[in-house]
């Protein structure tokens, strides 16, 4: 574990971005093991310090647990110490399955304050913007805030005139690469786009620096996996046709066909068929291959990044507030928890996002969100997802 | 008995029998404004459908994935199909009318495949029969480096047929222990050989029930979203999927209007192929045909009975119990806690969709059996219209209309249960018909010539008879509410979680191990149900 330090220390981006999951299995596998219980309390973490009473909640229970989340420095920004206390009842919609993880934090924050209670409706993240679109156009929608594991349904949302305002202390601690331009939506969790790989039939040296060689690395040939109905590679595919456009899109994913490759449903089964050496890479969210390592430890799966072009992009979860709401006050204050230094250091070390606020560094031997190198896009755009079903059709891809 | 008492008791039948002609009139009224009311969301649908150019929906519907999706849509519904009937049918003929060793416990084990959610069935045969699942692991020490892959066709086809043939099971599995056993012997005296028998005699009886269950297991391998989405094979629920996903509302509402086409298409098949139905459920006897003996095929039965009970029922339950003891190191955590008011949830929402399912298929069913227009089994065709609409299309319809229309029902419970009604209710619609077509109508004539009303008269003598239809329905109804998962994440009241919401959150977390025992409960549970339905047909 004392080589994690030096991980991080290590400045050579290109090193770490190579291999650094191969140390990060047993720290992202206590990581997720500290909350475990079939039918435990998931909320509280087992951590011994966390105590159990209102108010009693403190930073522990917010991080993973394990040997390298205890090396952590404290967390930078604003402590929800700092912060009013929620107070009310707040209804929340919460898009994306893995949104599940989310709700750790909402009982956290319920336990803090118990005169706060979210009532949550879990489900796709494209429904339920579906779904506040169809609220808002007959009326107002029973949703204060919308959570959402993707930033073009948040755009879609606010395209169609559904949001409020967000407060401003919460849009000025995000960097604005990472939030709407008119601050509609605010990003709260980064996932970047990763390349999960076998370590048994590749080494980094084999994937190629940018999407666009995919095609011609004979290591990748008839290996690689993708899954095209989901969203977060239809944002990839989005983001490819803004930085080239939509004719050299079709010929990469023909490209990529004629070089075999296999379709799952989702990119978690993507990563799993990596890690089981079904597949020899694939293409899914950076955070998938280390909830793969968390379950089974020694999973000989890492990821490796592009550089600067569409599978080397940075999308979000994030938060926005829905009008009509007569919760604007609350809805507020709660976006601003979710941005807090605890929220922040829980987004980090119990869902392996990168997190939103420059005082809080992503879980352990991650690259720095600096370190990646992100396509110049407005993440807004990546809500003209119809455009993207009808190309990856064309391309016979969907 | 003078003659004015007798003149009395003929006008009265004679005023019996012009009052027999009104209540089919407010029967079929009532009917019919059951099937409309069922009908309504799919308004939406053209509400939706007429925002789209006309241009661009043509296109949408001539593209060359269209009709590739269109295709392999029907190479899945037929080979689903097919292939249900190949299981189903030949498990009915074994538990009912042969030797077969312990027929009892494979009656048991041929039904309860269908309490499976056909979405862990599928993910527990990738996990089993994946690339690297369980069997390619056991295989690989003895240098078997690659296995034939699940992905695909075959593999959606094996999936669901392993989890709805049961519906066949059910309905061949009703006629043979209704139907008259001593037509069968005629033959045989007749010197008919057994397969002449089978082929001249049963076959025409159990015909239609078995296209019974072939419609349902065709149209749920219609409008099933999640088995082929987990096997790879593209068909036309992950088209419409995409398109909901890219927001794109009028091009979803073209798609789903071309996808319940298919289903008309598959309605009329089934109505041609059950035209002679009449005759078949009403030849009805309480005589078995002798005991078919299996003689050397005895073991070759036992191990196929067996080998559908070990991939339906041991595998996903063996993978289920996998993950829970897996859940030690690391499979578990995280996510939150399961809680009984969501047991709780799920089973009061089966209910009441199970009571309401029964109580509306009983006045389409009686208008189906007793009718003799063919208008009058019109309603009952058009509840298996809603049979065939996705989940998530039927569920997006609830939101846009009941936002409009009844805002007072939205995110209510109510409006849930309604989507159920609007699914399962041809299961208990089938069901009910099949036990009023057994009742022999002179029953009811009997009934009315001692004095009883329309009504009390079927009340007294019809319904005792077709209680154990009912049941059967409303047990139907319940397991397949319980494992309903799209429309019930859409129409939920927010903060309402049930067993299959929670499977969804916890599985789409990747916390498998906290999947499993709720997973485990829901197929007990439904599996209580099932019984029920076997119950009633051993009484029958």
């Amino acid at each position: 574990m004392s080589d994690l330090n030096d991980e991080r220390s290590r400045t050579g981006a290109n090193a770490s971005r190579r291999r650094f999951l191969a140390l990060g299995g047993a720290t992202a596998a206590t990581a997720l093991a500290g909350c475990s219980g079939i039918f435990g309390d998931g909320g509280s973490g087992s951590t011994g310090d966390g105590g159990t009473g209102a108010g009693a909640i403190s930073l522990a229970d917010f991080r993973g647990s394990g040997p390298m989340v205890s090396q952590r420095d404290a967390p930078g920004g604003t402590s929800i110490d700092e912060l009013p206390a929620l107070s009310g009842e707040l209804t929340l919609y919460l898009g994306g399955g893995e949104g599940g993880l989310y709700l750790d934090l909402i009982e956290l924050l319920e336990q803090r304050y118990p005169d706060f209670t979210a009532s949550h409706r879990l489900e796709a993240s494209s429904d339920l913007a579906n779904t506040i679109i169809e609220e808002n156009e007959a009326g107002a929608s029973p949703a204060d805030v919308f959570m959402s594991i993707d930033a073009g349904s948040l755009g879609a949302v606010a395209n169609a005139g559904a949001t409020a305002a967000l407060p401003e202390e919460a849009l000025s601690t995000v960097p604005e690469d990472f939030q709407d331009s008119e601050g509609r939506w605010v990003g709260i969790a980064g996932r970047a786009r990763a390349i999960p790989y076998n370590t048994n039939q590749l080494s980094a040296s084999d994937i190629p620096s940018t999407v666009q060689d995919f095609p011609s690395a004979s290591a990748l040939g008839n290996s690689m996996g993708w899954a095209p109905s989901y969203g977060a590679f239809q944002s990839f595919v989005t983001a490819m046709r803004l930085i080239r456009d939509d004719d050299e899109t079709v010929a990469w994913l023909q490209a990529m066909q004629d070089h075999g490759i296999s379709t799952y449903d989702d990119e978690f089964r993507v990563s799993n068929a990596v890690a089981d050496g079904e597949l020899a890479a694939g293409f899914a969210n950076h955070y998938y291959a280390l909830r793969v390592q968390s379950a089974r430890e020694n999973a000989p799966i890492d990821l490796a990044f592009t550089e600067g072009d569409a599978g080397a992009l940075v999308n979000v979860s994030g938060v926005e507030i829905i009008s009509g709401t007569d919760n604007a006050d609350l809805a507020a204050n709660f976006v601003r928890h979710v941005l807090s230094a605890e929220a922040q250091e829980f987004f980090a070390t119990r869902t392996f996002a990168y997190p939103m606020i420059p005082g809080v560094a992503p879980v352990g031997d991650l690259p720095r969100i600096d370190e990646l190198n992100p396509p110049d896009i407005d993440l807004s755009e990546l809500a003209d997802v119809a455009g993207t079903v009808d190309l990856l059709r064309e391309a016979g891809v969907l | 008995m003078g003659t004015s008492d007798r003149y009395e008791r003929l006008r009265e039948q004679a005023t019996g029998a012009t009052r027999d002609s009104s209540p089919p009139t407010l029967l079929a009224v009532v009917s019919l404004a059951i099937s409309l009311l069922l009908l309504s969301p799919l308004v939406w649908l053209f509400l939706r459908a007429g925002e789209i150019q006309f241009g661009h929906a043509l296109e949408l519907l001539t593209s060359e994935t269209t009709v590739s999706v269109t295709l392999n849509t029907l190479a899945l519904v037929g080979g689903v199909t097919a292939a249900s009937i190949l299981v189903g049918v030949p498990l009915a003929i074994l538990t009912v009318q042969t030797d077969l060793p312990f027929k009892r416990f494979w009656t048991i084990t041929s039904a309860l495949p269908l309490v499976v959610p056909s979405y862990i069935g599928a993910f527990a045969f990738v996990s089993a029969f994946g690339p690297r699942g369980v069997l390619a692991d056991l295989l690989a020490p003895l240098g078997i480096e690659q296995i034939p892959t699940i992905y695909g066709l075959h593999g959606a086809v094996l999936v669901l047929t392993l989890f709805t043939y049961p519906y066949v099971f059910l309905t061949t599995r009703a006629s043979l222990l209704s139907f008259d056993g001593t037509v069968v012997e005629a033959a045989r005296t007749l010197n008919h050989t057994r397969w002449q028998a089978f082929r001249r005699v049963t076959f025409p009886q159990i015909a239609p029930g078995i296209a019974a269950g072939a419609l349902l297991v065709a149209l749920y391998a219609l409008s099933d979203f999640g088995t082929p989405a987990i096997m790879q094979y593209d068909v036309f629920t992950r088209m419409i999927y995409n398109e909901f996903g890219a927001r794109r509302l009028d091009y979803a509402s073209i798609l789903s209007m071309l996808l319940l086409v298919m289903a008309l298409g598959i309605l009329a098949v089934e109505s041609r192929l059950s035209a002679g139905r009449d005759g078949a459920y009403v030849s009805s006897g309480s005589r078995r045909p002798g005991t078919i003996q299996l003689g050397y095929w005895k073991l070759p039965a036992v191990l196929f009975c067996a080998a559908i009970a070990a991939l339906c029922l041991a595998l996903p339950v063996g993978i289920l119990v996998r993950w829970l003891v897996r859940s030690g190191t690391g499979y578990a955590g995280g996510g939150f806690s399961f809680e009984m008011a969501y047991a709780w949830n799920s089973v009061g929402l089966a209910a009441a969709a199970a009571a309401i399912c029964v109580v509306a298929a009983l006045p389409i069913a009686y208008l189906s059996a007793r009718g003799t227009t063919g208008v009058s089994s019109l309603p009952e065709r058009a509840t298996y219209v809603g049979y065939a609409v996705p989940g998530v299309v039927l569920g997006l319809a609830l939101v846009y209309l009941g936002l409009r229309y009844v805002p007072f029902l939205y995110q209510s419970v109510v409006l849930l249960v309604f989507a159920y009604v609007v699914r399962f209710l041809p299961q208990a619609v089938g069901s009910t018909e099949s036990s009023i077509l057994q009742v022999d109508p002179q029953y009811i004539e009997a009934a009315r010539s001692l004095g009883y009303g329309p009504l009390s008269a079927f009340r007294q003598v019809v319904l005792p008879l077709v209680a154990p239809g009912i049941v059967a329905g409303a047990a139907l109804v319940f397991l397949t509410t319980m494992k309903e998962l799209p429309a019930t994440l859409m129409l939920r009241p927010t903060g309402f979680e049930t067993f299959v919401t929670y499977i969804w959150l916890v599985q789409g977390a990747g916390y498998y191990g906290q999947a499993a025992v709720p997973a485990l409960v829901l197929v007990a549970l439904s599996g209580l149900s099932m019984l029920v339905i076997l119950r009633r047909e051993d009484t029958s």
